[in-house]
């Protein structure tokens, strides 16, 4: 049994074909780069502030958790880099530092170092980071009172609270292509529609995100609120709407795309993008959450091992 | 890039990113514009979203100033915040700081003054309902957020 042949593998040498976790990472940064500088034209120096503290704070805690646990240091593969960034574009501008900070440990260290690091993490870190400052200072995520001193010149009310306090009728002033364009409240990355899909389809060719995984994450969305708005469209809003507000197309390109966290097959991936879709809408329209992207990402976190179980049969005998 | 030049580049991000980010965080703190443009009322009754330049400006509502800030009833100068007066007095105090200020103590004696919230409450919903702006009955969730 010990002499089992599981592998055959030619003689080296081996051609490696130049892609690594670094190169990742930066292209990942660079494809969310579109959205955050709109962020930072929208918002000014405060939205500079956050991500710069941000990122910075982001390597910062994992080069500190590499020191204390005597580990390689990691922060060259630029992935505490990402996480910092994205967790700086999901932020209001007008966070304070101790938040910034706060939330960047919590999202390095718990959400990913404390799982043995890179690869190892069973949630989104980004989205461990901000779901539990959500949880624990709520007010700082209401964009409503966030960017209260905020005028940019559109309707600053958070496109989501208006929807779900008022029903469509607080949405009139919506339309698509200004929702598209950025024209909103919201993360300071997070509202540029037009440069997420950008970044998100550059990494898709690129192939360093699943497309499946992108796509029926949106098509979940799509469907579950073109349901919800044939039943009573004078509450629930249409699905192009849920598409362009919120963290939706953030979520669909950069968060629900996170490697570790997500299943690797084809089905598995349909499976996992969808539920995430659905459920953001279920929890936008029926929960008590103003956006659902954060715990429905989460939650498919959770169930990703068992969907990694749909895989396919080995072939040939299986012992 | 080499490892080690990756190693570097991160250094390079922590020093230069940190920089500018507490250069921001000093140098341009998040401003207040004189004038509020919306404020976040809260009260026990959840939160109530004003948005203070649609009612002020001509493009918006068009009211005057002293259509809410009514007191004291003369000066543009005195306009201050609603929250200045209707508030409940320091402890050991009979009254708000902000009224010992121009009046005497046996001056005021008989005056109520009535909590923010309530304050807010009537104001807006008189005007609302004249200007048949209101919210219907029970639809207190067209304004509060809880």
């Amino acid at each position: 049994m010990l002499n089992q042949k599981k592998f055959i593998v030619s003689h080296a040498p081996f051609w490696h074909d130049g892609s690594t976790v670094t190169a990742r990472s930066y292209n990942m940064i660079i494809a969310a780069l579109p959205a955050v500088l709109f962020g930072f034209i929208s918002y000014g120096m405060p939205a500079v502030g956050v991500v710069s503290l941000s990122v910075s704070s982001a390597i910062v805690w994992e080069l500190l958790f590499n020191k204390i646990s005597k580990r390689t240091i990691s922060i060259g593969d630029g992935n505490a880099a990402l996480i910092g960034i994205l967790f700086g574009m999901l932020l209001p501008a007008t966070s304070p530092w101790w938040l910034v900070i706060t939330g960047t440990f919590v999202a390095v260290v718990i959400g990913k170092q404390i799982f043995g690091g890179i690869g190892g993490n069973p949630f989104n870190p980004v989205l461990i980071g901000l779901a539990i400052l959500m949880v624990s200072w709520k007010d700082f995520f209401d964009f409503n009172e966030a960017l209260v001193n905020y005028d940019l010149g559109f309707a600053m009310v958070y496109p989501l609270s208006a929807l779900k306090h008022l029903g469509t009728s607080g949405i009139d002033a919506f339309n698509t292509a200004d929702l598209l364009m950025g024209q909103q409240s919201g993360g300071i990355g997070a509202t540029f529609g037009l440069g997420l899909i950008i970044g998100g389809i550059y990494l898709i060719i690129r192939g360093f995100i699943r497309w499946e995984i992108s796509v029926s994450f949106l098509a979940g969305v799509v469907i579950t609120a073109l349901l919800f708005n044939l039943v009573n469209s004078a509450q629930w809003a249409g699905p192009v709407f849920h598409l362009l507000t919120g963290y939706t197309l953030i979520g669909a390109f950069f968060l629900a795309t996170e490697d570790s966290s997500s299943p690797v097959n084809f089905i598995p991936m349909l499976i996992y993008g969808a539920g995430a879709g659905i459920m953001t809408v279920l929890i936008r329209n029926t929960g008590a959450h103003i956006d659902g992207v954060v715990f429905a990402i989460l939650l498919m976190n959770l169930v990703n091992p068992l969907l990694d179980r749909i895989r396919p049969k080995a072939l040939g005998k299986v012992v | 890039m080499t490892p080690k030049k990756e190693l570097q580049f991160a250094y390079g991000l922590i020093i230069i990113l940190f920089l500018v980010g507490v250069v921001s965080y000093a140098g341009f703190p998040a401003k207040t514009p004189d004038q509020p443009i919306r404020i976040m009322y809260k009260g026990v009754a959840g939160k109530v979203l004003f948005d203070h330049k649609t009612h002020a400006s001509e493009a918006g509502y068009g009211l005057s100033c002293s259509d809410c800030h009514h007191h004291p009833e003369d000066e543009d100068s005195s306009l201050r915040a609603c929250g200045d007066c209707h508030q409940a007095p320091a402890e050991g105090q009979e009254f708000p700081e902000s009224c010992t200020e121009c009046h005497e103590p046996d001056e005021i004696e008989d005056t109520e003054i009535i909590k923010n919230t309530d304050a807010f409450h009537s104001q807006c919903e008189e005007c609302h309902q004249d200007s048949g702006a209101g919210p219907e009955e029970n639809r207190c969730s067209w304004c509060h957020v809880l």
